[in-house]
Order: structure tokens, then sequence, then C-alpha cells
């Protein structure tokens, strides 16, 4: 920075790529409106004024896909459903992020056994970037979801990691 | 009017299909290994007559069952032959309840639909249909109610085995 130091006019800001675009894209994840059971119940609280998740910039729920940056799966996937889930995800516009939220998205939760139409764990079908714990997970849970997958954007690149050399 | 005002009227009907009447009993004392029977008390119809049957009890002064509350099944045990449907009629006016029961052989579950007399019963017959792969003869809309249209097999009936897989996706 020696060298930049002092050279510039006031109102200039200097900043890296990478970090301005994570910085615009973790601050306003927008998610799907979108939930399946009792999960989504937790889900509306989480956006209530409570405990407000406006407060990460991630509270304008979108009715449509093509608006949404997040697909947070909050409840139960049948196979039925799965279809669709599949669909809405391949509707969403790149980078897109899915949470998968209680028990049954992360892995079938209480119809792991005997429920014959319900699907193990919603990775099956579509990339899960955080699994929330829970049934239902605590609202706080969520958020704690939230700045988990927060920092997973605040880590990532829009550049190419240089090919490894063997 | 109770259950045995209800049977009564219809012996003095001569309701088509009716074949008994069963009430709940407690066990019997001289017999140690009965252990009664708890529950409501039903009649017991014969399927094939189930049409008329209601018929009479939705449109008789005495009975007036407007309502269908329930049409269901239930399949006793994997050995067992017969499947048993359920039906329960409530009516407003008088306030009585009926419950009616009809027994099904498992081999070959054809009932004719009761849609024409209650319009209510679609989609219990719909559901009844996929759970327990009954058919309903002349039902107007035949189609899946809860499971996707190309699921394989009847989940609530004993003898189902559960799916590997579905479109690819694994069961297990």
């Amino acid at each position: 920075m020696a060298l930049l130091e002092n050279s510039f006019e006031e109102n200039v800001l200097t900043t890296k790529v990478d970090w301005l675009i994570n910085w615009a894209r973790l601050s306003s994840i927008w998610p799907m409106t979108f939930g399946l059971a009792c999960c989504a119940i937790e889900m509306m609280a989480v956006g209530a004024a409570h405990h407000d998740i406006d407060r990460f910039g991630a509270g304008a729920f979108r009715a449509t896909p093509r608006q949404a940056d997040l697909m947070i799966v909050a409840g139960t996937v049948n196979f039925k459903m799965g279809d669709r889930i599949k669909r809405l995800y391949d509707q969403m516009p790149s980078p897109k992020y899915v949470m998968a939220m209680g028990a049954c998205a992360t892995g079938g939760g209480p119809y792991y056994k005997y429920g014959y139409t319900v699907m193990k764990g919603v990775d099956r079908i579509v990339p899960v970037d955080v699994y929330i714990a829970g049934c239902p997970p605590r609202p706080e849970a969520l958020l704690e979801g939230l700045m988990k997958l927060q920092e997973k954007i605040r880590n990532s690149s829009v550049v190419r990691k240089p090919a490894r050399t063997a | 009017m109770d259950f045995q005002g209800i049977n009564d009227r219809l012996l003095v009907l001569h309701a088509p299909g009716l074949l008994g009447a069963d009430e709940p009993r407690p066990p019997d004392p001289a017999d140690k290994k009965d252990k009664g029977r708890s529950g409501d008390p039903y009649v017991l119809v014969d399927p094939q007559q189930l049409v008329p049957f209601l018929e009479v009890c939705r449109d008789d002064e005495r009975l007036r069952f407007e309502l269908l509350v329930d049409l269901t099944a239930t399949d006793p045990a994997v050995d067992d032959e017969q499947l048993w449907i359920n039906v329960a009629l409530l009516s407003v006016t008088h306030r009585h309840r009926l419950s009616i029961k009809c027994q099904l052989p498992k081999a070959d579950p054809v009932l004719p639909s009761t849609t024409p007399v209650y319009r209510a019963s679609q989609w219990h017959e719909r559901e009844c249909a996929e759970m327990f792969g009954i058919t309903f003869a002349g039902h107007p809309d035949p189609r899946h109610m809860l499971l996707p249209d190309d699921w394989v097999g009847h989940p609530l009936r004993k003898d189902y085995e559960f799916p590997k897989e579905y479109h690819g996706i694994s069961c297990e």
C-alpha cells in the first residue's frame, strides 16, 4: 500500500474486487418464499419483528425463484414435492444457495424409517450449502445458519484459482 | 335416535343389503378368553348394495343422514382375506350418527362408487383407491389423491413393500 498511500484525492476508495462482490452478495441474500411444513412457521418467526432476519439483509422474501438467491428448504420433502423443488432450484439465477432447515430436509428426520414417500434428505436432488439441525430449529439457529452462509460467501472468490502444478 | 332406533328403522324399511348389526359389549365373565368389544356400534352391509343402502339412509324422513363424514378402509392383517370399508354418516336434522361397515374380498376389491349419493365421498374414494387398491366403479375422477401419478403399490396394505428407489433417487 505504501506506493498508493496519499496519492489520491478525497472520496476515492480502494478495495479488492473479491471483497466488494462478496460484500454485495452476502449483504442482500434474498430468500424464496417457500415453506413445506412446521419448519416454515419458525422461518416466518425469523422473518417477523422479534428475530428480524432483515438485520442481516435477508428479509426480502421473494415470491418467485427468479428473484431469489437462497432457497431455505423448510420442512419435509416428499418425492412428489422433490420434482418441484428441483425445478424451482433450476429456475433460480446463479449464484444460488440452499439451506436444509431441520431434521427432515437434512436426512428424512422422524420419517427416516417408515416414511415410504419422504425423501431422505434434500441433498439427494439439490446441492446444500448449510444444514441446520433441530426439529424444528429455533429461530436463532436459522440466523446462525444464515451467518454461516455469509461466512461461506465471504471466503469465496471470483478469481479462478491458479492451476496447481505437480 | 340412538343406534337401536336407527337399526329398527332400517329393518322396517327393508334397507337393501343390510346384513346385521354389531354392538359393543363387556367381556363375558364365564369365558376368560373373551375380551368383549369396544368402539361404536355399526351395521354390516353388503358392499354391492351399499349405494342403494346409503340412498335409503339419506332420503328417509326419520333417518335423514345429510352428511357423509368419512369413508375409509382397513386392512386388518396380511393373512386376512377381507378388507373393511368404513362409512360414517351424520344427520344434522336429527343429531344422530351411524357407522356402516362392509367386507370386501382382497383378491378382487371392487365397489360401486357412492358419489351419486354423496358427492363428498369423491376425495375419500380416491384416497382409498390409491392407499388400498380398491376400485370404485363409476368414480367420476379416478386419479391419485396424494401420491404421485406413477406410484407403484398401495401403501396402507399390510403386505406393502417399500420402494427401493423413485425416479432414480434412492429411498434408503
